[in-house]
């Protein structure tokens, strides 16, 4: 018996949280899936939006905004993979059991979401920047031929980038906390899905004032709204701001939910 | 050390665990029995901070479970094999937990070879047996080289080689000077490993006592016998206070009948005896003794008897 070779391990740490929850995210098949789809459809878009069509030549001004454009479009549909992901990330804990586990080895249940949070929105993040800069550079290849061209770091290609990245991470978020508030893979990802895609829709055949006024400040559009240039509305500020509120929203009640409950 | 102070839990109007008080000392293997619903699982998750008492509180070494800086070295807690990510490796299981506390891949190689699962370390746990969950999480509860242990039915689904290694594992654990508390039902295996048990029933402490004071307490003392003619024994046998069971045929346990009277009674009839065994009670018999009034899902098919069943 070997149990007491063992030199003293060391105490539960900070670090020694988000390095079990990387482990975690990169042990299972999900997270890889959901991360290889995102970059797969970014660039994918990127390089559909960059076949030529006629000849239309583009004002050079106007060629940081178009290849920003095509290097992010993609974000539109790789969210409702981050979505389901973000909500897998807690939810696939309950279904096996490992969340018991999990809140064993860390008993602070705020610290456990905390860290579970900050692994997977930097993961997220990293990821859809990836993913775009691959796309541009796709983008730019494709524009070549037309003397379209662009550096990544102009701030019509940048921004776009680190904005589209942002919402995908602040995404996961919200994903995370309705999943930590539910417990469940079906109701997490139909509830996330439902208020990103379903509650714009819902609220755009409402014949109300107040349902065109209350649309800006939802999840789906405030998220969009910060990084993609709109006419008129809010300022890209205010979008971040009550994106960020969402997420405060989301992860704020599951935490409270997961303090609360029996494990 | 655990110790537990006016420990409750409801669960609405239900308490599934009512006011105990209990002291687990280490140094020694205390086994934790009672029926199902007693409230085992409940207090052993309260132990370690998975359930939050509704009143009353219980601390690990000294301070609550989640207070401690180092969970895991303080204690290492199966409470349920299947507490693991179906979709990782047990390598990686083990890693995570580990990286919690710093705790490196030395140490899982270490627990890994300790339970035997070098061979499947690298597979995906949801293809495990039930014993192969069983081993993973005995090396989960072992990762941080705890000072206290709590299984919760530690040999379930175990080969006997398993069982065999499970009992000289907690038992070299306590002597080792470490806590160990373990639930089974396997009362045959509980009577080898333990050294002092807290049985439970309904939620309240039924018995808190050493082993050997549990086993002398009890009345059970039975005798068995085999005989080619045991049906038409059992019929000259039984009275008011006298209860025989048969558990193959030839073969009666009777209890409230020395084994003289027995022999006699077959010597006059003229019946005879190929085996006649006294024995003490077993600490099956004990805990049944202890728990009839507390068992919460009682079957209520009788025990086969030989003479009703002619």
């Amino acid at each position: 018996m070997t149990t007491l070779s063992q030199p003293a391990p060391s105490r539960l740490t900070t670090g020694g949280i988000l390095n079990s929850e990387w482990i975690k995210l990169r042990s299972v098949r999900s997270p890889a899936w959901a991360f290889a789809i995102t970059i797969v459809v970014t660039v994918a878009f990127a390089a559909l939006l960059s076949i030529p069509l006629g000849g239309q030549a583009l004002p050079s001004a106007d060629a940081a905004s178009e290849l920003g454009r095509t290097a992010t479009t993609g974000v539109l549909f790789s969210q409702i993979v981050v979505a389901v992901l973000g909500v897998l990330v807690i939810t696939g804990e309950y279904a096996t059991g490992m969340i018991r586990s999990t809140l064993a080895a860390v008993p602070s249940r705020v610290g456990a979401l905390a860290g579970k949070a900050a692994v997977l929105f930097a993961a997220t993040f990293v990821i859809a920047v990836i993913a775009s800069v691959v796309a541009f550079a796709v983008s730019s290849l494709m524009y070549a031929s037309r003397e379209v061209s662009a550096s990544l770091v102009d701030p019509g290609v940048l921004l776009p980038i680190l904005g589209g990245a942002l919402y995908l991470a602040l995404l996961a978020m919200l994903s995370l906390g309705i999943g930590t508030m539910l417990r469940s893979s079906a109701g997490g990802i139909a509830t996330v899905l439902g208020v990103l895609l379903l509650l714009p829709l819902l609220l755009s055949f409402i014949p109300f004032d107040w349902a065109a006024d209350v649309a800006p400040f939802l999840f789906g559009n405030a998220g969009i709204a910060f990084w993609q240039p709109s006419e008129g509305g809010l300022d890209w500020w205010q979008n971040l701001l009550i994106s960020i509120g969402w997420v405060v929203a989301s992860l704020g009640g599951g935490a409270i939910l997961l303090s609360r409950r029996d494990a | 050390m655990i110790n537990a102070e006016g420990l409750t839990k409801r669960y609405g109007a239900k308490a599934a665990v009512n006011d105990i008080d209990f002291t687990v000392q280490p140094g020694r293997v205390t086994g934790f029995l009672g029926p199902n619903g007693a409230g085992k699982s409940t207090t052993m998750r309260m132990i370690v901070g998975l359930d939050s008492p509704t009143a009353g509180f219980v601390t690990v070494n000294g301070a609550p479970y989640a207070s401690h800086k180092a969970p895991l070295r303080e204690v290492g807690a199966l409470l349920d094999a299947k507490a693991v990510h179906t979709g990782r490796s047990a390598y990686n299981h083990l890693l995570a937990m580990g990286a919690t506390h710093g705790i490196g891949k030395s140490r899982v190689r270490e627990v890994i070879g300790m339970t035997g699962l070098e061979s499947v370390a690298s597979k995906r746990v949801g293809g495990f047996s039930l014993g192969m969950g069983q081993r993973l999480g005995i090396a989960a509860a072992l990762l941080g080289d705890p000072a206290t242990l709590i299984l919760d039915e530690p040999v379930n689904g175990l080969d006997p080689e398993g069982v065999l290694w499970v009992r000289n594992l907690v038992q070299q654990l306590a002597h080792e000077g470490r806590t160990v508390f373990l639930s089974s039902h396997l009362m045959s295996e509980m009577a080898v490993t333990a050294d002092h048990l807290i049985v439970l029933g309904r939620g309240r402490i039924i018995a808190d006592a050493p082993m050997a004071t549990i086993l002398a307490r009890a009345s059970g003392a039975s005798v068995t016998l085999k005989s080619p003619q045991a049906s038409q024994l059992a019929q000259l046998l039984a009275g008011p206070d006298v209860s025989i069971t048969s558990t193959e045929r030839g073969s009666l346990t009777i209890s409230g009948v020395s084994a003289p009277q027995v022999g006699e009674t077959a010597a006059r009839a003229g019946i005879a005896l190929h085996e006649l065994t006294p024995g003490n009670a077993s600490l099956e018999e004990a805990y049944m003794e202890l728990t009839k009034d507390d068992v919460e899902y009682q079957t209520t098919s009788a025990l086969l008897t030989e003479g009703a069943s002619k």
